[in-house]
């Protein structure tokens, strides 16, 4: 058990769940769509830049891509809230956030890498 | 604000130490670690949802215990690597079961 890695993940992952709080305060379901694509991209930077390129500590980089974009996105917050569209029967909407999450994700976690690769 | 961001640290850290577990019984051939994490996770946070701890247990720990980033970045390194079958397999059994498992978690706490 590393114990840098460790302390690095649990408070950089405090900021990034306090980041998703505020903005799903603000923003509701939308507040979650926005974390999760925004983290997308940056874990995808991060992976296919800082960590293979500009070669940062693991225990920083450990703790930014796990512990606060980690945090800041949520698969469990997405799957209810997909389910909760489509218990109240607001099919349509249920099915746009389900589509626009799981192909923005990938999309925004794509742009990460293009641009990672370019640096 | 703060009651999410000690329950998003506890969860990022069981994510992190439980990620590198599983990885160093099964391997890394496919992204099971963070597959089991964000179902189990749906699955809990569809139970604590509607109760009093749904702010620190929900939206902290299972918020911080589940990971959407990964799971992108991850299939997308599947699809970067051609790895067909493994990257549709991990679409549909995130995509479609963890909503799935998030209702199953929600229906059983209706029940009780």
């Amino acid at each position: 058990m590393k114990l840098a890695e460790n302390i690095s993940v649990a408070c950089f992952a405090f900021f990034g769940g306090a980041m998703r709080y505020v903005l799903s305060q603000d923003f509701c379901a939308a507040g979650t769509l926005i974390a999760n694509l925004c983290g997308c991209f940056l874990l995808s930077f991060i992976t296919f830049f800082v960590i293979k390129r500009a070669k940062w500590p693991s225990w920083l980089t450990t703790g930014l891509g796990t512990g606060m974009i980690g945090a800041l996105t949520t698969f469990s917050t997405f799957s209810f809230e997909t389910v909760a569209f489509l218990q109240q029967g607001a099919v349509l909407i249920g099915v746009t956030y389900w589509l626009v999450n799981l192909c923005g994700g990938l999309l925004f976690a794509a742009l990460g890498c293009a641009l990672g690769g370019k640096l | 604000m703060i009651i999410t961001g000690i329950g998003a640290a506890i969860g990022a850290l069981v994510r992190y130490n439980l990620t590198a577990f599983i990885k160093g019984k099964l391997g890394t051939n496919f992204p099971i670690a963070t597959l089991i994490i964000n179902l189990t996770g749906a699955f809990l946070l569809g139970i604590v949802k509607d109760t009093e701890v749904a702010l620190l247990v929900g939206t902290g720990i299972l918020g911080g215990y589940t990971t959407f980033s990964t799971y992108n970045v991850e299939l997308l390194t599947l699809i970067r690597n051609k790895a067909w079958s493994k990257a549709c397999s991990y679409f549909v059994l995130s995509g479609i079961f963890g909503p799935v498992a998030a209702f199953i978690g929600w229906y059983l706490a209706g029940l009780c």
